[in-house]
Order: structure tokens, then sequence, then C-alpha cells
């Protein structure tokens, strides 16, 4: 490893600490510095004040801000979130260690889909530019952008779970083969082939095509518009305008020698829409009534658990923040002109 | 990245270049763009954009119904017509109209379970309100009689124990045949309307008035929240890009973690925090779209503040506030007002999210979000629950998407590719 790699490597890696820490805060501000009490609206009109005031008083609510604040990092940095308010009132740790894995199940695949078909559209698109399919492919990506994604599920819901009967509405599992399954990692599909549990795998995958493709369709309007700009700034620069000359079928010149240039500000961009990802696996959980993080952001939402819904948004900056330092040690390791 | 800038520069036709010497308005009109390629796409999003602007000031010209009134039966299909039921009384009875049976003395048959109770109540209601209005001093309120079958019920009729018997003719079916000395007095609908075009939801609310009116509810919040980013945005950016240094740095990397943060996680809680109310959705949609303003406002003003012209007035000693307003701003200008019209996309497609998971709006509010949550639970019984305020969510996001689009082209012709 060069040492200006290594440099680059620690540089990024300090800087993801006060990012954290500025997204973190930010919850803080969210959730106790804005109006409204939690702790009273959770435990509704009935219960007295009294009541309300042991509950704010274990919570450590009463405390000034400050010490509020303080404490409140401490337990952000040492992944100590509590115990949920509601519902059995569990380590919220060990809730959210059952329901990451739900969510990246699902993430996966769907980036696969977009990466697969928008680059492939994309590429397609730039090198028909300002032909006919270069505009239905562009029409196509503003409708894919413009449709809700929980629209969008419900109508594959519509058309693919009730109409024509083929996939199963929601969940991650049938419920009859789900009580006889046991999981090891919270991966369903990764268990079912450890344990060897085809009937598992099958129904598993059953349940995760339609969320996935959901999810994968409406991030493909970005990705599509990414990879077309892309293409054809990288169609016009001097290498493949030398490869043609040298006799390059247009082809392999435009998927294979562009295509993989291409790929870098790609891999950034993706880092930068995170966001699009996450707030789509939200709503697609929602939709589908996938037990991941999003579906038990809202639950709890609805519930009013504040430490529940307070740690979630915290662990998904922290997601984010994770994702965005490995996309950018990826693109150093790739591309060795990104140094500080 | 400039170097790519500088390489499609030599792509662009001299009117182009042009163009950007003239003024904002100005270039908008000149503009060949509006009759060469893309002219179609700024058409159908200028018609789809008054079309929908109009409905959105003036619900009350477009909705037949009050979107929250239940004015009809539930889970009426579109275009679908509302059941007819017949009220059937005994030929020897003497009562000619509903009127004559309708006192509170009378009796009126039905069988358990049967939307028929639902038509006789709103023909009740409407004589009613005739009386009243006419000034007669009767209250019509015939006492329902329930019978399990529809048989018992005609019997009671024929023998004379009710004055009459509703029911509509899929549950009469053969058994009318039996009683030849009934006769049908009157024909009820359950509504005032015949059918609603696009259908009604599960408490009888029409659909179609209730699309109408939710485009109002999504317009001020598009329109509000991304004018909120946009007073907050634009002048900071240009302020941090202008002076740069240490507080550029600050608020640059302040911005950068708040644009990280996943947008609606970030509208989510702040929703949650603030609770129900249409201000408060607005605030935390506002919130995620300021870093989208900073970043691209800043990127400019850095760009433009070398410029010869910048330099020229601030040698003459403009003032740096005017050296914003005057010269800066309007070079930035062509990008924000893309960046809006995607804003005010982006913050219909978010408002409908939240009110989809059930953050924002009172429940009762006319508003596709709302409706599509509550469509949910009738998947498999009624598909026009979701397919229309759905759709309508589409084509207001989708042209607000297309103007941003032919925005960038027409505005941008450098830049028509970002």
């Amino acid at each position: 490893m060069s040492s200006s790699l290594r440099r680059f490597l620690i540089t990024r890696f300090l800087m993801t600490i006060p990012m954290v820490l500025i997204m973190v805060s930010m919850v803080f501000f969210i959730m106790r510095v804005l109006p409204g009490d939690p702790i009273r609206s959770q435990l509704g009109p009935k219960v007295s004040e009294e009541q309300a005031d042991r509950i704010r008083e274990r919570l450590g609510l009463n405390d000034p801000l400050p010490v509020q604040y303080f404490n409140y990092l401490i337990d952000m940095a040492t992944l100590d979130f509590g115990n949920a308010l509601t519902r059995g009132e569990r380590p919220i740790k060990d809730e959210l260690g059952e329901r990451l894995p739900a969510t990246i199940e699902l993430t996966i695949p769907a980036m696969l889909f977009t990466s697969l078909f928008g680059i492939g559209m994309g590429a397609f698109a730039a090198k028909n530019r300002k032909k006919f399919i270069d505009y239905s492919i562009r029409v196509f990506s503003v409708f894919i952008y413009s449709i809700p994604i929980f629209f969008l599920g419900l109508v594959f819901q519509i058309i693919f779970g009730v109409r024509l009967n083929l996939l199963p509405l929601s969940g991650r599992m049938d419920s009859l083969i789900l009580a006889n399954f046991d999981s090891i990692t919270n991966f369903y599909i990764l268990d079912s082939i450890l344990t060897r549990n085809w009937g598992a795998l099958k129904s598993g995958a059953l349940h995760l095509i339609m969320p996935s493709i959901t999810l994968g369709l409406a991030l493909t309007g970005v990705f599509i518009r990414l990879t077309r700009v892309n293409m054809i700034e990288m169609l016009k620069s001097d290498f493949i305008t030398a490869g043609r000359a040298r006799g390059i079928p247009e082809n392999r010149l435009v998927f294979k020698h562009a295509l993989r240039n291409t790929f870098i500000p790609i891999m950034t961009l993706i880092g930068l829409q995170m966001a699009i990802l996450i707030a789509g696996a939200v709503l697609t959980e929602t939709t589908f009534s996938w037990p991941g993080m999003g579906r038990y952001l809202v639950d709890r939402i609805a519930l009013r658990d504040y430490t529940a819904v307070q740690s979630t948004i915290a662990v998904f900056a922290f997601f984010v923040a994770i994702i965005s330092l490995l996309m950018d040690i990826l693109y150093a390791l790739v591309d060795p002109r990104i140094r500080y | 990245m400039n170097d790519h800038r500088e390489i499609l520069s030599e792509a662009v036709p001299e009117w182009q270049l042009e163009l950007d010497k003239v003024g904002f308005f100005r270039r908008l009109l000149l503009s060949r763009k509006w009759f060469k390629g893309d002219w179609w796409f700024v058409l159908i999003s200028g018609i789809l954009l008054i079309t929908i602007i109009t409905i959105g000031i003036f619900p009350q010209w477009f909705a037949p119904h009050d979107p929250r009134e239940e004015v009809g039966p539930s889970l009426l299909g579109p275009g679908e017509e509302t059941p007819i039921f017949l009220l059937l009384i005994d030929q020897s009875s003497d009562a000619t109209t509903f009127a004559d049976i309708a006192s509170v003395k009378n009796k009126i048959g039905y069988t358990v379970g049967s939307q028929s109770t639902q038509a006789m109540r709103n023909t009740i209601d409407r004589l009613n309100a005739q009386a009243e209005k006419e000034g007669i001093d009767i209250v019509y309120q015939p006492r329902g009689e329930r019978f399990e079958t529809v048989e018992e019920g005609l019997e009671a009729v024929s023998a004379g124990e009710v004055d009459g018997f509703i029911s509509s003719e899929e549950e009469l079916g053969e058994v009318i045949a039996q009683f030849d000395n009934l006769i049908v007095l009157e024909e009820m609908r359950s509504s005032k309307a015949k059918s609603f075009v696009l259908g009604t939801n599960q408490i009888g609310q029409d659909i179609f008035s209730r699309i109408i009116w939710g485009t109002r509810i999504a317009l001020i919040v598009g329109l509000s929240s991304a004018v909120i980013s946009f007073l907050i945005g634009v002048p900071l950016g240009l302020f941090s890009g202008f002076i740069g240094g240490r507080i550029d740095r600050l608020l640059t990397f302040f911005m950068d973690s708040l644009y990280t943060f996943p947008g609606l996680i970030l509208a989510i809680s702040i929703a949650a925090v603030l609770g129900a109310g249409i201000g408060n959705i607005i605030l935390a949609i506002a919130v995620v779209y300021i870093p989208t303003y900073f970043r691209i406002v800043r990127g400019q003003t850095l760009t433009v503040k070398n410029e010869l012209f910048v330099e020229a007035a601030r040698s003459l000693g403009t003032k740096p506030i005017e050296i914003m307003t005057k010269y800066v701003f309007p070079n930035v200008l062509p990008s924000v007002v893309i960046i809006f019209s995607v804003n005010v996309a982006d913050a219909i497609l978010t408002e409908a999210g939240l009110s989809f998971i059930g953050l924002g709006l009172p429940p009762d509010t006319p508003d596709w979000g709302i409706d599509l949550a509550r469509g949910q639970d009738y998947l498999r019984r009624a598909w026009w629950l979701i397919t229309f305020p759905g759709s309508m969510v589409t084509l207001v996001t989708l042209a607000f998407s297309m103007l941003g689009e032919s925005l960038s082209e027409i505005l941008n012709p450098r830049l028509s590719e970002l």
C-alpha cells in the first residue's frame, strides 16, 4: 500500500467521525430539543403525571440538556440503545439485530437488479443518443422516478398477488414454514441454504421477488440518468475516438471500454444515492409488511415508542456513514487519482 | 471535470452560446429548443401543470361531491350503478307514495344485513328535508322491522303485520314469484348520484372528489416546502460560497452531513416529533431539501465569483451584498429554477410517503397518501381505492419532473446532459 493511499484512508476514516457526530446530534436535536413531550404522548392522558415523571426520571429526560446530550453521545458511542418502551420492552440492540438482516436481504437483490437494468439501459440510451429509443428510455426514467414506490408495490400486489395469484402478498416467508424454521443469522435465504431447508428457500425466495423488484425498479430511474450522462461524456473522450479509429466494434467500445470507465463516477454517485435506497426500503417494507428496520421504525412511531425510534434513526445514520466511507475507500482503491 | 465541460461546449452551436448572454426570461423565450427536439416535453408538462394548478386552486369546480361526506354505498366500483331497492306493499294497501307509510306509526321490514336500510334512511332524510323546506310539521321516521329471510318478510307484508318491505332485486330472486299480491311502490337508491366515476371507498366517500381535493393539499405542501427550502438554502449557499474561509468550510460540512442523512428518515423523525398538521409536514419536508440548494448555489457561486465581471464590479467598489444579489445570483438562477421544480416533485412524493405511513395529516383529510394507506386494507376487493390516488400522485410528480427536465434543456444548453 502506497503511503498516499494510506494517508487517504486514514483521513477519510477520521472524517467519518465528525460526520456521524453531526448526524447523531441531529437526531438528538430532533428528538429532545424540538417541542413535544414523547413520554406524555406515548402514555396517553390516562396515566398520571407522577408515573410519567418516573419514566422520564428513569430515562434521564429530567436532566439538563447538556447532561442529556453527553449521556446520549456515550450511549451511541458504546452502541447502548437501552430498552424499547413498548411491546415487551426488549433491548433495542436485539430488536434491530433481528431486523437489519431483513433490510439487507431486501436491498441486495434490489441493488443488483437496479445495477444490471439501470446501467444497461443508461448505456444503451447513451449509445443511441437523440434517437427515438433514447427519448423513450429517458421518459421511462422520469416516469419511474415519479411513481411513489409504495404505489408501485401496491400495483404489483394487485396484479401478481391478487389477480394472477402468482406471488405471496407480504411477509418474508409462509407462516407455516416459518414456525418450524430456526434462523441462525436472520438472513432467511442464507439460513435456509445452510440448513438445507429447500421448502423454506423456495418460500423465502418467492416472498423476496416482489419487494426487491419494486425497490429495484424505483431506483432505476436515477441510475439510467446517471449512466446516460456519464456515458455521453465518456463517449466523447479521446480514448474512445482513438479506439474507434483503430476499428474496435462500436458495441464493444460502448459496453466494454466506455462502461468500465463510467463505473467510477457512477459508484460515487451510488454512495450519495443511499438516501433514496433507504427511503425506498422504508416504504417498501411498509407496503409488503417486510419485518425490517423501516417497518420497525414505522411501527414504533405509531406506538410512540420514543427510545426505539431514536435508536433506529441513529442506526440509519451509522449505516449511511459507513456505506459512504466504504464507497469512498473503494473509489480510492480503483482510481489512483483520488487522494487528499 | 472541467476538461469535459470544455469539450462539450465546442459541440454547442453558436446561437446557444449567445443565449447565455441575455437575461433569464429572455433566454426562456428566445431559446430555439422550444421548436426543436424537446418542445413536446415542455408542451406536455405545461398543459399538465396548468390543469393541475387549476384543479388545486378551484377543486370545488371539478369535484361533484364533498370529499368527506359519505355520499354512496361503500366500495362501489368505478361507473357501477348504485343498487336499486324496491319497496313492496300489499296491493290492498292505499298508500300511493313512500311518504304515506313513513310516519312514526308505520313499520317497514328488511332482512338482516341488507344494504336496503341505508337506501331507506337516505330516502327518509330526503323526505324530512323536503317537509322542512315546505314548512310541513311532519317527521318521517318509520320503525324498522328485522327479518331473517326475505320470505318471512314478504309473508309479514301479505299478512299486514308490516306496511312495507324493502329489498333489492337479487335478494328477492325467485321468492317474489310466490307473492303475486305484492306490488312495487317505489324504487330507492342508497345515494343521490346514480353512479360514481371512480367508485367509492369503504365508507362511501366519492373517490373522484377526494383525489380532486387531494390536489390542493399536495400542491400546498409541495410548493410551500419548496419555497421554504429555497429561501433558506439559496442565500446560505450564496453567502457561504462568496465569503469562503472557515465559515464556508463549517457550513459545507454541516450541509453535507444533512445531505447524506436519508431525507425521508429525517422528514419522518421531524414529523413524528412535531405531530400531525399541515404546517409541521411542510417544515419536515423543507428541512430535507435545504442542502441541495446550498450545494448547487455554493458550487456555482465559487465559479462565478472569479469571473472577470465580478472582479470588475469589486474593483469599482460595489458592496459585497450587491455583488451577491446583482452579479452572482442571476447567474445561479437557472440551476436553482431546475432544482425548484424537481424539489416540488420530490416534496409531493415525500408528503404522500409520510401520510402513507400514517404521519402527518389528520386521518380524514382528502389526501392521496392517506387514501392509499386506507386502500391497502381492501387490496383484494377494490383495486380502484389504490389505482386512482396513486395515479394522481404519479401524474402530478411527473408534471413537475418533466418541467425540470425540459427547463434544464432550455436554460442550460451546455449542461443539458446533467
